[in-house]
C-alpha cells in the first residue's frame, strides 16, 4: 500500500525539447535519457520522433524531442509538427536548447516559443565553444530580461545537465496555470495587440491571457493554420480596425512586421547580454571550408569522402554479413534439420523451416550490419556539419534533375544496396525531395544484381564483361535521370523546394550519440522489416512447393505464375516460363533470380548435405537452391563492385547453368534480360523501407510500376531494335 | 542590384525582398531581413549555390533565390 501511495504521489511532467537544428538537441537528449530513448516517427510523417520516460526524484518525466526548427511559422513539415505538438498537446514545460555561439538567430525561436504562453526553461548549450571564442554571455541578464530560467550546458561533456534537471524539478513544484510574463515588442504593435485581445476576448473566454495574446499576434501575422483552427473569419476587419497605422508604415506586410518585431527583441537582447572580443580569431570552420569548399578541390574532396564512406560502410558490414550468413546457413540450418528429423517431422516441414523460415531470418539479419554501418556514417556526416557542405557542392548537378544537393548520398549508397539508401533519404528536409530521391534510388544498380550480370555476360560476352557491366550502370543512371525529370514534371509538378540551408560550424559528434542513433535505427529495421521479409520468404517457399507434392517445377504455383507471365516477356526476348518464374522470385532480391534459374534449368546440382542427412527429394532440392541464392545475395550486398569474389564463388552447378543459358537465350535476349533485371523492380525489402519511411505502400507501388514500365520499354527497344538491325542470331 | 550578382568578399545591405510566400517566409525565419548586412563568402564549385554570412552565421542559397533579394553594396 505504501508503495502504491508513493507511486501515486509522483508527479507526471511532460517536457518538450525545442531548438534550432544543430543546437545540440539530440546530444542533450541522448545525454539525459541515454538508452531509454525511443526513436519512432511522428504519426503519418517521415520526421523522426524521439522520446523517453524516466523517473527523477519524485517526478515521472516524459521528454519529447521536437524536430529542429528555426521558427514556428508553417514553412516546413518540421515546423508544423513542432507547433502542432506545442499547441495541441500542451506540454508542461519547454526546454529551449539554444546555441550559445549563435545567440541572435536562436533567440528568434525563443521569442516565438515564449509567445505560446508555455513555461520555458533555456538550456544555453555549446557553452564551451562560445567561451573558447571569447564570448562573454551575461546569463543573469537573459533571465532578467526574458523572465525565465537559463542554464548553461555542454551536452557533449554532460555538463550542466544536473542543473537543468534541478530546474525542471523546481519548476514542477510550482503551481500550474500561472500567468506568465509577456514580451513587449514596440508601443505601436503592443497597442494593436492589446486592442485585438479586447475584441476577441468575449468569443474565447476559455483562453487565458497568455493564449489570447498569442492568438492576437497570430491574427495580426495572418497565420492561416491558426485562423482556420480558431474559426476566425473577420481578420480583415480586425486589421483595418486596429492595425491601420501599422500597415501604412510597413508596406502592408504584417507578417514581416511581426518578424521584425521578434528579431528586434532577439537582436536587442543579444546586444545587451553578449560581449564579443574585439579581434576574432579565424575559426577552424573557416579554415576547413577554405579547402573543402574550394573551387577546384571541393568536388574531388567530396568524391573522396563519398568513396571512403561507401567503402567503409560495406567493408565494415562485410565480415558481419559473412558471420551471420555462416551461422544461419551452416549450423543453425543443419541443427534445425537434424532436430526436426529426429522427432520424425515430415520432409516438407523440415524444408519449410530451414529453407523458408531460417533462410528468411538469415536474409533479414544480413541486412542489419549494412544498415548499422550506414546509419553510423550518415549520422556522423550530419552531426559533424559536412552533410550541408556535401549538399552545397553537389546541388547544382542534382537540382538539374529536380533533386536536392543532399540527394546525392542516398543515390550513391544505392549502388551498394537500395535498402539503406531509402533510409538515408531522411537527411533531406523536404518531403518532396525525400520521395523523389527514393523513387530514383532503385535504378542505382545494387550489389545483388551483379551475380545476374556476371552469369549472363560471362556466358555470352566473355572478355567483355567489364564493358557490359559499365554499360548497365550507365543505363541505370540514365533511366534515373529521365525518371527524375518525368516525376518532376508530373507527380511533383509546381512544387519547388528551396535550398536555404545553414552551413553549421564543424563539430565532433559524440560516440554515444552516434551509437544510440545507429542502434535505434538497426533495431527498428530488424523488428519491422523482419516480419515482412519472413512472410515473403515463406510465401515464396509455398509458391515453389504447392500444389502438394508437385514433381515437375513447371506445375508448381511458381511455374504456373511463370507461364502466365511469360507472354508479356515474349516481345522482349525471353518469353519462357523459366525466365518468368526466376524473375518472380527476384522480388526478394534480384540475386535470387540466378538461384531459381539454376534450380529450374539444372536438375542435378551437387548436394553434399543430401546424402548425409538423406531426406532429399525434389522439394528439398528446390529449397536448397533457393536457400543458396538467398545466401549469396547476402554476400553480394557487401561485395559491391568486386566481381572477382563472385566469379570465384561460381561452383560447378553455376557453370552448368551457364551452358544451359547459352542454349536458352540469344546474346541479344541476354542483353535484354540483363537490362530488365537492372530495372524491373525494387526488391521487397526496399519496399518495406519505403513503407517505413513514408508510412504507406503507395510509393513502392509507384516505384514498381515505374520500374517495370522502364524495364519493359527499354528491353523492348533494345531487343526489337537489335532484331531489326540483324543481331537476332 | 540583387544578391546573386555579387562577388565573393563583397559586403552589402538588404533593401528589399522581392518574392512572397514560402521563400520570403523562410528567408525571414533565417534572419534575412531588410536592413541586414550580408557578406558573400563563397560560390559553390559548380557556380551555384552561394554561401553568405548573415547575423554572424553561414547560410547557403541558390542564385535563383538570391536574385529575389535586392541589395546595395556597402564598404
Ligand atoms: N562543443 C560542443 N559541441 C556540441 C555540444 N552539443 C552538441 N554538440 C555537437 O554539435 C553537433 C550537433 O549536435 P546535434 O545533437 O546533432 O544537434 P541537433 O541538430 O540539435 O540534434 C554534434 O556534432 C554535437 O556533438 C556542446 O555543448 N558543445
Ligand atoms: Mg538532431
Amino acid at each position: 500500500m505504501i508503495d502504491l501511495e508513493i507511486k501515486n504521489s509522483k508527479k507526471q511532467l511532460t517536457v518538450a525539447v525545442a531548438g534550432n537544428p544543430n543546437s545540440g538537441k539530440s546530444t542533450l537528449i541522448n545525454a539525459i535519457a541515454g538508452t531509454r530513448l525511443q526513436v519512432g516517427n511522428w504519426s503519418g510523417v517521415t520526421v523522426e520522433k524521439k522520446e523517453a520516460s524516466f523517473k527523477h526524484g519524485n517526478l515521472n518525466i516524459r521528454i519529447v524531442d521536437l524536430p529542429g526548427t528555426y521558427s514556428l511559422s508553417p514553412y516546413s513539415q518540421e515546423e508544423v509538427i513542432a507547433r502542432n505538438y506545442l499547441i495541441n498537446m500542451k506540454p508542461d514545460l519547454i526546454v529551449n536548447v539554444v546555441d550559445a555561439t549563435n545567440l541572435e538567430r536562436n533567440l528568434y525561436l525563443t521569442v516565438q516559443l515564449l509567445e505560446l504562453g508555455i513555461p520555458l526553461l533555456m538550456a544555453l548549450n555549446i557553452y564551451d565553444e562560445s567561451e573558447k571564442k571569447g564570448y562573454k554571455i551575461n546569463v543573469r541578464k537573459i533571465e532578467e530580461m526574458l523572465r525565465i530560467k537559463v542554464v548553461p550546458t555542454i551536452a557533449t561533456q554532460k555538463s550542466g545537465l544536473e542543473n537543468l534537471l534541478l530546474e525542471i524539478e523546481s519548476f514542477a513544484s510550482k503551481p500550474k496555470n500561472e500567468i506568465l510574463p509577456m514580451l513587449h515588442y514596440n508601443n505601436d504593435l503592443d497597442n494593436s495587440i492589446k486592442n485585438v485581445v479586447e475584441e476577441i476576448k468575449p468569443a474565447y473566454e476559455y483562453l487565458n491571457e497568455n493564449k489570447l495574446r498569442w492568438l492576437a499576434i497570430k491574427i495580426i501575422e495572418g497565420d492561416e493554420l491558426v485562423l482556420k483552427e480558431f474559426g476566425i473569419k473577420n481578420r480583415n476587419e480586425l486589421i483595418n480596425q486596429f492595425c491601420g497605422h501599422l500597415i501604412k508604415g510597413h508596406d502592408s506586410d504584417l507578417e514581416s512586421l511581426i518578424a521584425d518585431a521578434r528579431y528586434g527583441i532577439a537582436t536587442g537582447l543579444s546586444h545587451e547580454v553578449l560581449e564579443k572580443p574585439k579581434i576574432q580569431k579565424e575559426e577552424i570552420t573557416e579554415k576547413i571550408d577554405r579547402i573543402v569548399l574550394n573551387r577546384y578541390l571541393g568536388i574531388p574532396i567530396f568524391l573522396l569522402a563519398m568513396w571512403l564512406m561507401f567503402k567503409l560502410t560495406f567493408d565494415i558490414a562485410n565480415p558481419f554479413v559473412d558471420l551471420i550468413d555462416g551461422i544461419t546457413a551452416g549450423p543453425m540450418n543443419r541443427w534445425f534439420a537434424f532436430l526436426l528429423a529426429s522427432i520424425n517431422s515430415p520432409a516438407w516441414f523440415i524444408s519449410l523451416v530451414t529453407d523458408g523460415i531460417i533462410a528468411g531470418v538469415g536474409f533479414v539479419l544480413v541486412f542489419v550490419p549494412v544498415i548499422f554501418a550506414m546509419m553510423f556514417f550518415i549520422t556522423f556526416l550530419e552531426g559533424s556539419g559536412y552533410m550541408a557542405r556535401a549538399a552545397f557542392v553537389m546541388d547544382k548537378a542534382m537540382h538539374g534533375i529536380g533533386l536536392h544537393g543532399k540527394s546525392f548520398i542516398p543515390l550513391l549508397l544505392g549502388f551498394g544496396c537500395n535498402v539503406p539508401s531509402i533510409y538515408a533519404t531522411r537527411t533531406l528536409e523536404n518531403e518532396k525531395d525525400k520521395i523523389l530521391t527514393s523513387l530514383i534510388v532503385p535504378f542505382m544498380s545494387c550489389g545483388a544484381r551483379l551475380p545476374v550480370y556476371v552469369i549472363f555476360s560471362s556466358a555470352f560476352f566473355p572478355g567483355n564483361g567489364g564493358f557490359i557491366l559499365w554499360l548497365l550502370y550507365v543505363i541505370g543512371i540514365g533511366v534515373a535521370v529521365v525518371s527524375g525529370l518525368i516525376f518532376k514534371k508530373t507527380l511533383f509538378k509546381g512544387e519547388n523546394s528551396l535550398f536555404i540551408m545553414e552551413l553549421p560550424p564543424y563539430r565532433m559528434p559524440t560516440m554515444k550519440s552516434l551509437m544510440i542513433h545507429t542502434w535505434e535505427k538497426g533495431k527498428h529495421f530488424l523488428v519491422k522489416a523482419g516480419t515482412y521479409i519472413l512472410a515473403v520468404s515463406i510465401f515464396i517457399w509455398f509458391l515453389l512447393n504447392l500444389p502438394w507434392g508437385v514433381e515437375n517445377k513447371k506445375d508448381s504455383f511458381l511455374g504456373i505464375a511463370g507461364q502466365v507471365a511469360a507472354p508479356v516477356l515474349e516481345p522482349i526476348g525471353f518469353g519462357n516460363w523459366e525466365a518468368a518464374s526466376a524473375l518472380i522470385t527476384g522480388v526478394i532480391a534480384k540475386e535470387i533470380v540466378v538461384g531459381t534459374m539454376a534450380e529450374i534449368y539444372v536438375d542435378n546440382l551437387d548436394e553434399p548435405e543430401k546424402e548425409e542427412l538423406s531426406f532429399g527429394n525434389d522439394i528439398k532440392e528446390i529449397g536448397i537452391g533457393f536457400y543458396d541464392a538467398v545466401k549469396s545475395a547476402g554476400i553480394n550486398i557487401s561485395s559491391t563492385f568486386s566481381i572477382a569474389t563472385i566469379t570465384a564463388e561460381e561452383d560447378s552447378g553455376l557453370s552448368t547453368l551457364k551452358g544451359v543459358i547459352q542454349t536458352k537465350f540469344t546474346p541479344l535476349a541476354a542483353i535484354s534480360f540483363m537490362i530488365f533485371v537492372l530495372l524491373y523492380m525494387p526488391c521487397i525489402i526496399t519496399g518495406v523501407a519505403y513503407k517505413q519511411e513514408f508510412g504507406t505502400w503507395k510509393w513502392y507501388g509507384i516505384s514498381l510500376i515505374n520500374g517495370f514500365g522502364a524495364a519493359w520499354i527499354l528491353s523492348l527497344i533494345v531487343y526489337q531494335g537489335g532484331l531489326l538491325l540483324g543481331f537476332g542470331g | 542590384m540583387n544578391l546573386s550578382q555579387l562577388k565573393p568578399g563583397s559586403k552589402s545591405r538588404i533593401l528589399k525582398i522581392g518574392s512572397v510566400g514560402p521563400l520570403k517566409r523562410r528567408l525571414m525565419d533565417m534572419g534575412v531581413l531588410v536592413g541586414e548586412e550580408i557578406i558573400v563568402e563563397k560560390i559553390a564549385p559548380m557556380g551555384d549555390p552561394i554561401e553568405i554570412k548573415i547575423k554572424n552565421y553561414k547560410l547557403s542559397l541558390r542564385k535563383k533565390e538570391a536574385a529575389e533579394i535586392e541589395v546595395e553594396e556597402c564598404v
